[in-house]
């Protein structure tokens, strides 16, 4: 499975505002994740894949199937560790810890909901005869990315438990027999086809971004998609190599914007921009005023800048915005958030 | 398990929901609070912040109930039954969360299936609502939760009692929780029993000033670069706030409640018309609690005016709050007076002057010739209403503007045993594939959806006789084998058989009706239904939509649908029945819905029959299959003569019948008084 090469990130054509948004993820997860709405064959399932190669690394604890973070979460890997009934050798000695990368969770459309969620053990409990939890992919998922493709085609019940714990960053789970939670927080990537039905309003809030994707209608650009589809399928290992230099640049820039974003500022008339953006346009509660100033000081991180500019809004805005535009039900979600702002200011 | 939660004093405005989560700490008599809200409006962060602020309560030791040493009246079976003095400690308050995957062992207990196979005996496990005992039950999204768990749920709430009969166990304790529960109504609302166990209800939105979004940015922005530091900044105010919560729980006993204002207290309730009398109850505890936190002697009619809002909100019945859509009313009036016109003008036209009653009994009996009244008054009406509206084309078309929407009734098919397939949020069914919510076990499972955990219960008190078996440490047998019950709702198919007739074209009447459908079309939005469209005029009916779970294309073709001609409503219903009848004969357990648009005055025969015969004849045919529902939407205009056409369409049909002011679902109040017919 491992050494199946995956078509390099770098190397997808144009959709230059999915993968800014896909990367700004990547740099800040709290953005809590990234909606992709567009036809078929538009690279949206591959970018999300590729993804895997350009993320950064983390510290977890050994065989840990939560991906604890030591620094913050020591306490709570030792209690999950006696719930489940394997304390930690010596009480008081420190775990050992390692580095691996971001992972990015899978969650088919077919999924049932113990698997979401969690469920009795089998194994473990006809063979010792005691109840113990086996986490399911949300546990998986925890500081990852939970990649949803044809989110729009998750069976109801199913998005409903992802809302929960999308809304809570915990997973609690009380079904049958069990009594259990452990931190899941992870950056939600949705990708959809709208023709197939829309998404539930509040699933749709839960993604901090939303692209709307077509097809490319350069014909250079589909010369190119062609020509390098085709090499890739010739030899993919040559290929990925041919990439590998501007993968690593790629992944070494997004490191340097994550270790400059806590020191991004922001002055008080941008936040003001931002907040009559909002109130211009018309959208509900507040999410989005966050999202956007989190997208804007997200996007100067990865310009290298410490300080958010008028543009960063603009195109913050431009992500953040599409989905929560206040419109009547059955509209369409609106393609160009600045085209909305303009039209809503004039008609006052 | 909650990280570094925002506190609650952070919280920027939503004054409301902040005092309605105080007054319930204070007293928790009130019995809880539901906070409806659109999205990003702080409902959650406040619920759960609530958590730090509770105050200590005295507790039985050990006790998983966490019973009260000072009323043992109240304790559960095993304090009851220990000596005393029991053994005490003191503990915050706890916030329990109950998430919505949570099946039915867990939120109400079952068998401890470890002590089961280990010891032998049967131990109860204690589920959430012991937990939440003394406490408060927290649901977020309570109104996508699971039918069944709100039974549970409200079982316990109404009786302060959870008692346990399952699985061989028997066992009863108190359960007197603060429900907390928070939703978008966006997402369906709640069923009207719910609605009412909670005490007060407030609503939440965005705020509109660009200062508050401002603090609320920074304020965010400060917590996320530096949570801990952010939390301990906000301490102080924090513990304030407890403080006050603390003093104002020890000062309710001692606040006075002047008599007067009792019957101040009834005349609010009796003029917003609520239901019973709870609302009197709440919304005396309330005051109280508020004059407690205020630190008041004795409460005043300034408390009452405060908190009354909160607590009539979801219980009002009469005037609605949302939408307030005053133009309505002018319309009404408008409406009425050319009634009183229509009725001057028709007794002249029509021979008979046509009553209702009367045209029932004709119906029955009479002449053919005779039924056909209707027609001419229908004719001439015709000119003297199509002057007014837009403009029309060379074929006596017009175009009608899509009326207001509003939020329809709920419309159902009766929940029932068969097991089908599919996806929607419309009706509940059982579930035949192993897909769906795991609602409870059975004695026999299907299709080999094994419930282990229940298995597993059912084998554990047996296993010190049985021994282990071949390595493992449970010994199962055949006996023991329990199946999954999974339930999921799925869509219904909606089909639209739409009178597009010059009739209809009267009056507003057709904007009127693109409005219910439009109306309609959203709620099949909201539930995932298959839509389906059919309109007929001008001699013939069409198929506008074929069977489709489009909904938007649905709206287009609506907004499109042009008015104009004569109405051939038996041309009408044979066409929704053949569309139905193919929907039936690839899924037999499929039970679509027809919602039939018209105001009944037929006028074009597809045979020889008299064209309201012939409507009738074929109406009290499609009737006789009971797989598929109708319901007939009468879009004939209000007044003292009607012909009621549609009324007796819809007898003969055996549907519901709905005048389209009925089908309104009047926001909440409606609900609560579980008017669903």
């Amino acid at each position: 499975m491992k050494t199946t090469p995956v078509y390099p990130f770098t190397a997808i054509v144009g959709q230059e505002k999915m993968k800014l948004a896909l990367i700004l993820n990547i740099i800040n997860p709290g953005l809590s994740g990234i909606l992709i709405r567009g036809e078929k064959g538009t690279a949206k399932s591959t970018a999300v894949r590729a993804l895997a190669a350009i993320l950064p690394e983390i510290e977890v604890f050994e065989d840990d199937y939560f991906q604890l973070d030591p620094d913050e979460e020591t306490d709570v890997y030792l209690e999950i560790a006696r719930s489940l009934g394997r304390p930690a050798e010596n009480e008081g000695e420190i775990p050992r810890t390692m580095k691996r990368r971001v992972r990015v969770v899978e969650l088919p459309v077919g999924a049932t909901e113990d698997r979401v969620v969690g469920t009795l053990d089998l194994e473990h409990a006809l063979k010792k005869g005691e109840k113990r939890v086996e986490p399911g992919l949300l546990a998986a998922a925890h500081r990852g990315i939970l990649y949803v493709d044809e989110v729009n085609l998750l069976d109801d019940h199913v998005v409903d438990v992802l809302l929960d714990s999308a809304a809570m960053g915990v997973n609690t789970i009380e079904r049958e027999g069990v009594s259990f939670s452990h931190p899941a927080r992870f950056t939600l990537v949705g990708t959809m086809n709208p023709e197939e039905g829309e998404l539930r309003p509040q699933l749709l809030d839960r993604f901090g971004l939303c692209v709307n994707i077509e097809g490319i209608h350069s014909a250079d650009e589909r010369v190119a998609v062609m020509e390098r589809r085709g090499a890739f399928d010739e030899d993919p290992e040559k290929f990925v190599r041919q990439w590998q230099a501007e993968s690593r640049d790629l992944a070494e820039r997004i490191q340097k914007a994550s270790r400059l974003y806590p020191q991004v500022t922001v002055e008080k008339p941008m936040l003001y921009e931002i907040a009559q953006y909002c109130l211009d346009v018309g959208v509900d509660g507040h999410r989005g005023d966050i999202i956007i100033l989190k997208a804007a000081k997200t996007l100067a991180a990865y310009e290298g800048r410490s300080e958010v500019a008028s543009g960063d809004i603009r195109t913050a805005a431009e992500l953040a915005l599409p989905h929560r535009v206040r419109r009547q039900p059955l509209m369409d979600i609106a393609d160009n958030v600045a085209a909305v702002r303009e039209k809503a200011v004039q008609t006052g | 398990m909650y990280r570094n939660l925002y506190p609650f004093s952070a919280i920027v405005g939503q004054e409301e929901l902040k005092q309605a989560l105080l007054l319930n700490a204070v007293n928790p008599a009130i019995g809880g609070v539901l906070v409806r809200g659109e999205k990003g409006t702080a409902k959650s962060t406040a619920a759960r912040a609530l958590a730090e602020l509770l105050p200590r309560i005295n507790i039985v030791e050990g006790c998983p109930f966490s019973c009260d040493p000072d009323h043992p009246d109240e304790a559960c079976d095993n304090c009851r039954r220990a000596v005393s003095p029991l053994p005490r400690d003191r503990r915050q308050a706890r916030v329990v969360t109950l998430p919505l995957n949570a099946t039915e062992d867990r939120v109400s207990g079952g068998v401890d299936f470890t002590l089961a196979i280990q010891e032998g005996r049967r131990a109860l496990q204690p589920g959430l609502l012991a937990a939440a005992n003394r406490g408060i039950l927290y649901v977020d999204e309570v109104n996508l939760l699971d039918d069944h768990i709100v039974d549970i749920i409200l079982d316990a709430a109404a009786s302060g009692e959870n008692i346990i009969e399952r699985e061989g166990i028997s066992f009863s304790h108190p359960a007197r929780f603060i429900l907390v529960g928070t939703m978008n109504p966006e997402e369906g609302e709640l069923r009207p029993q719910l609605l009412d166990r909670f005490g007060l209800c407030v609503e939440t939105a965005g705020a509109a000033d660009a200062e508050t979004r401002v603090a609320l940015m920074e304020r965010h922005q400060a917590f996320d670069a530096d949570p801990s530091a952010f939390i301990q900044n906000w301490k102080k105010a924090n513990q304030r706030v407890a403080l006050q919560i603390q003093t104002g729980r020890e000062r309710l006993p001692l606040v006075r409640m002047p008599r007067h204002l009792r019957s101040f207290i009834t005349e609010l309730c009796a003029e917003s018309n609520v239901a019973g009398h709870r609302a009197d109850l709440i919304m005396e505890q309330t005051a109280r609690a508020l004059a407690a936190l205020n630190a008041a002697p004795e409460v005043t009619t300034a408390h009452i005016s405060e908190i009354a809002p909160m607590v009539l909100m979801h219980r009002r019945r009469e005037a609605q709050p949302p939408p307030p859509r005053p133009e309505e009313k002018e319309q009404e009036e408008e409406q009425q007076e050319p009634e009183q016109e229509e009725e001057d003008q028709q007794p002249s036209e029509a021979p008979e002057p046509p009553e209702s009653e009367g045209e029932a009994e004709q119906a029955a009996g009479e002449s053919p010739e005779e039924d056909q009244e209707p027609e001419p008054a229908d004719e001439s009406e015709k000119p003297a209403e199509q002057a007014p509206p837009r403009p029309e084309d060379e074929n006596g078309e017009q175009l009608f503007q899509v009326g207001d929407t509003f939020r329809v009734k709920p419309i159902t098919a009766a929940k029932d045993r068969v097991f089908r397939r599919g996806s929607g949020r419309r009706s509940r069914t059982r579930v035949s594939q192993k897909q769906g919510r795991y609602v409870k076990s059975c004695l026999t499972p299907r299709h080999g959806d094994i419930a282990l955990d229940a298995t597993l219960r059912a084998a554990a008190p047996y296993q010190k006789q049985r021994g282990p078996a071949n390595g493992l440490c449970v010994n199962l047998s055949k006996d023991d084998v329990r199946g999954k019950i999974r339930e999921k709702r799925i869509g219904n198919f909606l089909l639209f058989a739409v009178d597009a007739s010059g009739s209809m074209g009267a009056r507003g009447r057709m904007a009127a009706s693109k409005g219910a459908i439009m109306s309609l079309l959203l709620d099949a939005y909201q539930k995932r239904d298959k839509v389906g469209m059919i309109s007929f005029r001008r001699g013939e009916a069409t198929v506008n939509l074929p069977p489709s779970t489009s909904v938007d294309l649905a709206s287009k073709l609506l907004e499109e649908m042009p008015v104009g001609g004569r109405t051939p409503l038996s041309a009408g219903l044979a066409k929704s029945f053949e569309q139905v009848r193919n929907i039936l004969l690839k899924d037999p357990s499929a039970r679509p819905i027809v919602i039939l648009i018209t105001d009944g005055k037929s006028n074009v025969a597809m045979g020889d029959q008299k064209p309201v015969d012939e409507a009738l004849r074929l109406a009290g045919a499609m009737g006789g299959d009971e797989r598929i529902r109708y319901i007939v939407v009468d879009t004939e205009a209000p007044g003292l003569v009607t012909f009621e056409l549609a009324g007796r369409l819809a007898a003969a049909l055996g549907a519901q019948y709905f005048k389209i002011d009925d089908l309104k679902a009047q926001t909440l109040i409606d609900i609560v008084k579980g008017q669903n017919p």
